[in-house]
């Protein structure tokens, strides 16, 4: 506002004087003003706001908001406002002094009489985005590195731990004992605890080969795809509802069902990625390469009144795009939404080249029927067919013996008698004066007597019936479909959409390996299969990263959501390639991967803690033994019910409800349905539970699962008083109580000692200490004498129905004990 | 920092094996203080002694002025037109449409641009000796005008109930951010061994628009959440002992999982296990002092009726009187939400007997609760804090009854005890109440005051996620210090 009288006034003053000479020419007049002035981050080298003022044609064009100028109106012009600092423009330069008014009397000048450009302007190409970071350099083929005790190698994995913690010459632990290893593989590979039948077979198992045996057959169980497919479904955000403040339901489990199916079958990870991203985009996509697309429709939806559609399908594409780089670049590129990324090298308008690629799609709902009905609708189409064909087949011969029958009729009384009497009469009339009305009143009925035609006939109604009940039951699902016709991008200035800027095409950032098209425009496919192109070094080396801190509680690189300059370096460069050349070469094989690393000599290590290490390595980053791990928030439900002899096995299906404590809806907008579930889906996997974002189910949230609004890329494990309570006294884990219990008296025993190890084995696979069997023994007598005292209690504690030979404070006893198992620290840890 | 995170967790782990080993000697306890003698830094992780676990208090970065915090949300957003803010040029051309100045490439959540101005029908007058200008519909709130402050220029981003409760909340419209209490516990801890640092109270027809996120931990870990309480004498899941289990079987439980454990802590050396056990043990008590809390049948007659609070009923009245027992009890961070405040101008929710009926339900309780928290000393150290997610517009909404729009431009909020100059109104809007024109104060500024009474400098408290350093400011605030006294 000062500056612009004083303006005015030179323009009076100068201007004539400027005016007066010949017209502005850029090179001579105006780019050496830009050069000393704005050049540093406007040039070749830097494009702040992705603009570059270093020549005439790159002025005019502008950068992320929009044209620099308009030829012909100074006053109109961008540049101009941000060297006055007028507008709501942040004043340029931004640091020294301002541009003296003679100086932007020439630009504007140059603005003004058409901003011409010079005849033969070369434009100097931008200097390449480079970084010497190591996650942007290529995957490296690293060779294992030799180490003295040799003995101890059993796959590659340990050539590099142990080389380290030869380094520090510190010694790796001793092999965990038999049994737990055996529990840390169930839980780690299916998220469930092994029977003690099973742990049993496995210690009798003597061949040298016993391990590897046991870890082939639980990666063949199809549970493996429900544990490792929870570890996806954090990072697709899965969940059952819309989210924000009405949260509505929405089906989608279908989606989860393909994560289950495809970690069970072993879908190669680029198959898998592929699929995700843009199996809708693929030539001759089938059904389930469809359903895969819900990995991207796992955003939320706003159903607020009021709200501004296009306000939140834009927050949901930027969902994608944050996801997409933290899921599989390990980048955190959030921050260029707003603004160039302070440390990495993503601009702003890279960052809305990434939305480009994922801004295209349309957000259908398919139909799809369920697994159950994929297998019965087509043989119910055929069976239908038959029975129709059968029914026409046997229409000519029915007058045939509709003419027998009225013959019968004639010499037998006992059958006239069934007809009904509105028949009869009209049976009396002789047939050649029957009207057609009458004629047909006796074929209808006789239609619906006719012993050939009347089976065929209930069976066409009867398949017809059960196919419309099947078609609309069928259930649906949430997909991307690319549209035909695409959407303009434009980088959204300061992160807002309602401020467009400059236009701009799906690109990848340039510090990566380029992306290759198949048409003249970059599309989602593209993009999916760059994800998974071979050059690309982050999206095998975050893979790897992460299902190693599934493993070992922490990654190689333990910022597993950021491989960029902020994130802290590798502990193991040289195996963290390896794993990623490893996985590339094998054809993106997860199996493969989970293998080599549960049988390698590092993860067979003891997790006890160790004096020695305290000092030298006290965060266990040199893996010079295992980590116990507090099981996640499912595991932990899902093992009760195992030990319980409660779980149901059921794989897949719609979400199920199990019960829950009364007036958790009270703190939500909406109440929610809540019809709590019967028989076994009372019983079913955690990973099933219906999934409301506003109020998940307690004990999920409890136990930390993840809230489902943007990618968890790792889940915290806290500890406390609330689980506590959760564990003691939710009646789901007393109903687990009272089974543990009934399971254990329901054995032929002889003893109380028996009892006790049985169901100590149930909970933990171990045999207790001595210690542990005194303590449980005395408690046990402690509590079986109380609740003989107090005989209603020990009706509501015991197990209902309890068999007759048991007495209800026998009963009560062992559910206080079984109670006391189930919430043991070593029940709901991974040792 | 993630990755510090885990490296604290890993060190205060190395603190408590530390701690096991010496069985918690008088050197240890020696030790403990010395722990706790680490001041906050920006992006690290509190340290905190072993033996009070995650909830352990923690100094601030500075002396604070107030210690607790008691928020009353006035979910559905207040219109400060009739309670706070009074404008007699509205009135005088209420019926006229909004000049197009004002509403130039503005956004509203239901009403157009050409809506009209609305003036007030309730009367206000002077009262006090700050002769703070109140309404007729808050005269308890207009008895205690010379111990609260009356911000009438705040300012908000987003139009929208979810998203803006969430700024408030958490300083963004996004989903997936901690919240303040969330903030304020895993800062500085709490006071309590017996109950939740971080205590929600609801009444009112519904729970409030945005759910559970509102006292979400975001990317914190979820110990630092808000416990939404139940009403009845069990405000907590899962706090009662399963049937047949009275509180010696409940004891004698607690003992035999407290010595198994212990026995494997012994066996494995993982200090998580004493945190497990340290855990059981304020379940165990929490189960005592949560019903113990929620009993107000102590409470004399006088006081009572002083809150208009009655015993066993879900109400606005007995919710303030619970968040003092919270607050005397060692919980950091009490919120109340009351709902209904969007007053669009449908039956339930207009400017006529639904406004006046909130009012009633909220005014004498509030009033009553910064009296009552005086009378008792806590007053000084305790932070009140009235209002709602944003305000109302000044045009009426063409409804079938009297209401208005939410409006973020300009509304009003008040502030009460723990360090804050009461007996003064700051800011003030335009002629018509459209835009705060003087003192403006943007959320994450209350916010970033908030803090600063708490002894907490907002740019300073501070957790690594994604790459950033987030703050519950976002990327703004700015102490407001004629706030302060």
């Amino acid at each position: 506002m000062l500056l612009k009288p004083t303006i005015a006034t030179l323009w009076v003053l100068v201007g004539s004087v400027l005016l007066a000479a010949e017209p502005v020419d850029f090179a001579r007049d105006v780019k050496p003003i830009l050069q000393a002035r704005c050049h540093r981050c406007h040039g070749p080298a830097k494009q702040k706001a992705g603009l570059r003022l270093d020549a005439a044609a790159l002025v005019v064009s502008g950068g992320n908001s929009g044209a620099a100028i308009v030829p012909g109106k100074s006053a109109e012009s961008l540049l101009i406002h941000a060297v006055l600092g007028r507008k709501d423009v942040h004043a340029m330069p931004p640091e020294g002094p301002r541009l003296s008014p003679v100086e932007i009397s020439l630009i504007e000048q140059w603005i003004n009489e058409g901003a011409p450009l010079p005849l033969d302007e070369k434009v100097e190409s931008a200097h390449a985005t480079q970084s010497n970071h190591w996650a942007f350099q290529p995957v490296k083929r690293t060779t294992p590195p030799d180490v003295t005790n040799a003995g101890w190698i059993r796959n590659p994995i340990d050539n590099f731990i142990l080389a380290r913690l030869e380094k520090d010459r510190i010694e790796p632990s001793r092999e965990a004992d038999p049994v737990t290893l055996i529990r840390r593989l169930s839980f780690d590979l299916l998220g469930l605890p092994p029977r003690p039948e099973e742990v049993e077979a496995f210690l009798a198992d003597s061949h040298p080969e016993a391990y590897m045996h046991l870890v082939k057959r639980l990666l063949a169980s199809p549970h493996h795809g429900e544990r490792w497919g929870r570890h996806w479904l954090d990072l697709a955000r899965y969940a059952d509802s819309n989210g924000y403040t009405i949260d509505g339901s929405r089906s989608i489990w279908k989606y989860r069902d393909w994560v289950i199916n495809a970690i069970n079958s072993n879908l190669s990870f680029e198959k898998f990625t592929i699929d995700q991203l843009a199996g809708d985009m693929l030539p001759g996509a089938t059904l389930e390469q469809v359903i895969a697309t819900g990995f991207h429709r796992n955003t939320m939806r706003n159903e607020e009144g009021g709200t501004d559609q296009e306000q939140f399908r834009i927050e949901a594409v930027a969902d994608r795009v944050n996801t997409t780089a933290s899921v599989f670049l390990g980048l955190t590129v959030g921050c260029a939404r707003c603004h160039d990324h302070k440390y990495d090298p993503i601009s702003q308008r890279e960052y809305y080249e990434l939305f480009a690629l994922l801004n295209n799609a349309d957000e259908p709902t398919i139909e799809v029927p369920t697994t159950h009905k994929m297998r019965e609708l087509p043989a119910l189409a055929n069976e239908l067919a038959l029975a129709e064909k059968l029914l026409a087949d046997n229409e000519p011969s029915v007058a045939n013996r509709q003419e027998k029958w009225e013959k019968d009729l004639a010499t037998q009384v006992e059958k006239l008698k069934e007809v009904p009497e509105s028949v009869r009469g009209v049976l009396a009339t002789e047939a050649q004066t029957r009207t057609e009305e009458q004629k047909n009143t006796i074929a209808e009925y006789y239609r619906s007597i006719d012993p050939f035609r009347l089976p065929v006939a209930q069976r066409v109604a009867d398949l017809k019936g059960r196919q419309k009940q099947l078609s609309s039951s069928i259930t649906t699902s949430l997909v991307m479909a690319e549209r035909q016709d695409p959407r303009k991008t434009y980088v959204h200035i300061r992160g807002d959409f309602l401020r467009p800027g400059a236009m701009v095409n799906g690109a990848v950032p340039a510090v990566l390996p380029p992306l290759r098209t198949t048409s003249d425009r970059a599309n989602r496919l593209d993009f999916a299969r760059w994800l998974v192109d071979a050059r690309n070094p982050l999206t095998p080396r975050v893979t790897m990263n992460r299902i190693w801190q599934q493993y070992f509680s922490h990654g190689i690189v333990s910022t597993e959501n950021d491989f960029g300059t902020q994130g802290t370096p590798p502990s193991h460069p040289e195996l963290l390639d390896w794993l990623a050349n490893e996985f590339v070469s094998s054809g993106w094989d997860l199996k493969h991967i989970h293998w080599l690393i549960v049988t390698s000599a590092t993860y067979r290590q003891s997790s006890h803690a160790r004096e020695d290490l305290k000092e030298v390595d006290p965060y266990n980053r040199l893996l010079a033994r295992q980590t116990r791990i507090r099981l996640e928030a499912e595991t932990i439900r899902d093992a009760g019910l195992a030990v319980s002899g409660l779980l149901s096995d059921e794989i897949g299906g719609p979400g199920v409800y199990p019960p829950q404590p009364e007036g958790i809806y009270r703190f939500t907008q909406n109440p929610k349905y809540w019809k709590t579930g019967e028989g076994g889906d009372r019983y079913r996997r955690g990973i099933y539970i219906y999934y409301w974002r506003s109020s998940p189910y307690p004990l999920l949230a409890t136990f930390d699962t993840p809230d489902a609004t943007t990618a968890c890329t790792r889940r915290p494990r806290s500890n406390t008083p609330l689980q506590a309570l959760t564990l003691a006294n939710d009646p789901a884990f007393v109903e687990m109580a009272k089974s543990l219990a009934l399971r254990v008296l329901g054995e032929a025993l002889p003893s109380d000692m028996d009892r006790l190890k049985l169901a100590f084995r149930l909970c933990f696979a171990r045999t207790p200490l001595d210690e542990e069997v005194r303590r449980l023994s005395d408690f046990l007598d402690t509590q079986r004498t109380q609740f003989a005292g107090t005989p209603s209690d020990a009706d509501a504690a015991a197990p209902q129905p309890l068999p007759p030979s048991i007495r209800p404070a026998e009963g009560a006893a062992w559910t206080a004990v079984a109670r006391v198992m189930l919430n043991l620290d070593e029940l709901i840890t991974r040792e | 920092m993630i990755s510090s995170q885990n490296e604290d967790r890993s060190l205060s782990t190395t603190r408590r094996y530390f701690f096991r080993q010496c069985r918690m000697g008088l050197g240890a306890i020696a030790l403990a203080t010395l722990l706790n003698e680490g001041r906050l830094e920006a992006g690290s992780e509190p340290s905190r002694s072993p033996s009070e676990g995650p909830f352990g208090p923690r100094p601030p970065h500075f002396a604070p002025r107030a210690k607790r915090v008691i928020f009353l949300f006035m979910a559905g957003g207040p219109s400060q037109l009739e309670l706070f803010d009074w404008k007699p040029k509205l009135r005088e051309l209420s019926g006229q449409q909004v000049p197009a100045s004002y509403v130039e490439g503005k956004r509203f959540a239901f009403i157009g641009k050409d809506a009209k101005l609305l003036g007030t029908r309730r009367e206000f007058k002077r009262h006090g000796k700050c002769g703070a200008e109140v309404s007729e519909l808050l005269p308890h709130t207009a008895s205690i005008v010379d111990d609260i402050c009356i911000l009438k220029s705040m300012q908000t981003d987003v139009f929208n109930h979810g998203p803006a409760k969430l700024v408030v909340n958490t300083g963004s419209p996004r989903f997936g951010l901690p919240s303040m209490g969330s903030w304020l516990t895993y800062g500085i801890g709490s006071l309590s061994q017996n109950l939740p640092g971080f205590v929600v109270l609801m009444s009112g027809p519904r729970g409030p628009r945005g759910g559970s996120p509102l006292w979400g931990s975001g990317f914190l870990p979820t110990t630092y959440q808000g416990v939404p309480f139940l009403s009845g004498p069990e405000p907590i899941l899962n706090l009662k002992s399963p049937p047949g289990f009275c509180k010696k079987r409940q004891g004698d439980f607690t003992a035999a999982v407290r010595d198994l454990n212990t026995s494997r802590l012994d066996a494995v050396g993982d200090p998580e296990i004493s945190t497990r056990i340290a855990a059981y043990e304020m379940a165990y008590r929490m189960q005592a002092s949560a019903p113990e809390l929620m009993d107000i049948s102590g409470e004399t007659p006088r006081t009572m009726e002083a809150y208009g609070a009655i015993p066993g009923k879900v109400s606005f009245a007995n919710n303030c009187l619970l968040a003092r027992r919270l607050v005397e009890r060692g919980t950091r961070f009490v919120q109340l939400y009351h709902t209904d405040w969007d007053h669009h101008g449908n039956t339930d929710t207009n400017l006529d007997q639904p406004l006046g009926n909130i009012c009633r339900e909220v005014d004498q309780p509030a009033a009553a609760l910064v009296r009552d928290l005086k009378e008792r000393g806590l007053l000084d150290e305790t932070l009140v804090v009235w209002g709602g997610e944003f305000g109302r517009t000044p045009m009426g909404e063409t409804r079938d009854l009297l209401g208005r729009d939410h409006h973020i431009e300009g509304y009003s909020m008040w502030l009460a005890g723990g360090g804050v100059k009461g007996g003064q109104t700051i800011g003030a809007t335009d002629e018509l109440g459209f835009y705060s024109v003087e003192d403006r104060i943007h959320v994450h500024d209350l916010q970033a005051t908030m803090l600063h009474l708490l002894g907490l400098d907002h740019k300073r408290l501070t957790f690594r996620f994604q790459g950033r350093d987030f703050r519950l400011t976002d990327v703004g605030g700015n102490l407001v210090s004629k706030i302060l006294a």
